[in-house]
């Protein structure tokens, strides 16, 4: 076996038990444990508040999930993406605010249709419920985000919430809101989304930040303890990072 | 018992094994594994396939829709769901058996379409996104003046006259593959290490069926 899947198997293993053995230790102390704390990221911090504000203003929450599709290197964003979606449409549909979600990629498409039916059924008003809330653009990425922008110019926004696999053509979505003074949130993975999202809102999050959404918004138990063995190790890979650094030096 | 089925059967076909099969088979690379994996994989494509089938269907429903009722943009998406058809039906009817004058011109009318109208329209709409990021760095100074959108400013500033050829600034160009090489690199490594982290924490959490987008937990 390579070395690299060692290195896999041993960040796998330790992704696995982490979170295993905090939830168990959790059970086990019943409620004298407290869930490790979320520092906290203003994006999805007020996502929920932005969905009932668009309820207020009586229009809908455009969520783009992007480019990602369910078969790719970028399908934990879209899962990511998804988590979002799920953490937010309950809220939306209590409030009667339909959101409307666009994606990028036709995988995508009949998972996100399920999400948000299954909030509708959850909610007893699954009659409410519209396959074309959902609606896929095109596959293209800029032309995805054209159409996604226009969608965003043309429909009756009230909030624009951006969270999935993007690249810089990005700001074409982030204009369209830009010009009618929405309220923007939005969160990417990759640099040239980042940069492109920068000027266009200050409620964004960048990079690992992304798979923190479900912890910051439901602060569920399961992505709690998820994201402390993400930290666990993200210092496995710096010790590992400066380890091999120190061994370089004194090697050469 | 019927709970235990409807709850983790589907997930262990349809997640769980499939996932162990094509991920041992990229640790451990034998060739049973690499068969199942190389089938698994081929499956995933003719699912993906079908999505797009699916993705057809909701653009006409959606833009179908609009047209019908007259609804406001409808024009649009008639232009759609018309430029739709038309792209579809070179690719759709060029290998059937209609005789060869008609199937190359079927073909050709395929590759003008794509080279004519597709490619140049792809390019026009990157070059917008040009003209939006520089919009939305000018807002920037209106919106929102901290240090932070200063430097922002400030090394997209650098970054792109650093780039360009002009005489009396060749200077720039040094200070800039700085920017790119040192800083750009670093932050880029760094976030692509903390989404690797969080790519690896995601997909065992779907192989443990912890997180399961297709249903209720």
């Amino acid at each position: 076996m390579e070395l690299g899947a060692v290195f896999l198997l041993l960040v796998g293993g330790l992704a696995l038990i982490v979170p295993s053995v905090l939830t168990t230790l959790a059970k086990m102390r019943g409620k004298e444990t407290s869930p490790p704390t979320v520092r906290p990221i203003l994006a999805f911090q007020d996502m929920p508040v932005e969905t009932g504000n668009a309820a207020e203003r009586g229009g809908a929450v455009h969520i783009a999930l992007g480019n990602g599709s369910l078969y790719g290197e970028d399908m934990t964003l879209s899962l990511a993406g998804l988590q979002v979606l799920e953490s937010l449409v309950d809220g939306a549909v209590a409030y009667r605010a339909s959101p409307i979600v666009t994606v990028g990629d036709p995988t995508l498409l009949p998972l996100a249709q399920d999400v948000l039916r299954r909030a509708y059924e959850r909610s007893n008003v699954a009659e409410l419920f519209d396959p074309r809330m959902v609606r896929f653009v095109a596959s293209s990425p800029v032309a995805y985000a054209a159409g996604a922008g226009h969608l965003v110019s043309a429909e009756q926004i009230t909030a624009n919430m951006m969270v999935g696999s993007f690249g810089a053509e990005v700001s074409l979505i982030a204009d369209a809101g830009l010009r009618r003074a929405l309220p923007q949130l939005a969160a990417a993975a990759a640099p040239g989304a980042i940069g492109a999202l920068y000027p266009a809102t200050d409620h964004l999050a960048m990079g690992e930040e992304l798979y923190a959404a479900g912890a910051q918004i439901t602060e569920e138990p399961r992505y709690l303890h998820g994201l402390t063995a993400q930290d666990i190790l993200r210092m496995v890979v710096i010790v590992a990072i400066a380890g091999s650094a120190v061994m370089a030096l004194l090697g050469g | 018992m019927a709970s235990f089925i409807k709850r983790w059967i589907p997930f262990i076909l349809f997640a769980a094994l499939p996932g162990i099969v094509v991920l041992l088979a990229y640790l451990v690379p034998a060739p049973a594994l690499l068969y199942f994996r190389d089938r698994l994989v081929d499956g995933a494509v003719i699912v993906a396939a079908f999505a797009f089938l699916l993705g057809l269907f909701n653009l006409l429903r959606v833009h179908g829709g609009q047209v019908l009722r007259r609804r406001q943009g409808w024009f649009y998406s008639l232009v759609l769901v018309a430029a739709m058809l038309a792209f579809w039906i070179p690719p759709a009817f060029r290998d059937l058996p209609w005789g060869m004058a008609v199937q190359e011109t079927l073909g050709l009318l395929d590759r003008m379409l794509f080279e004519h109208i597709i490619s140049p329209l792809g390019a026009s709409l990157a070059a917008l996104v040009v003209f939006t990021l520089i919009l939305a760095a000018f807002r920037l100074l209106r919106t929102r003046r901290s240090a932070g959108s200063a430097v922002f400013l400030l090394v997209v500033a650098v970054v792109l006259l650093g780039g360009a050829p002009l005489i009396g600034l060749e200077w720039l160009t040094g200070l800039r593959d700085w920017i790119v090489h040192v800083f750009g690199m670093a932050g880029m490594r760094g976030l692509l290490l903390g989404v690797a982290l969080g790519t690896v924490i995601t997909a065992l959490r779907v192989f443990i069926a912890s997180e399961r987008p297709y249903s209720e937990l």
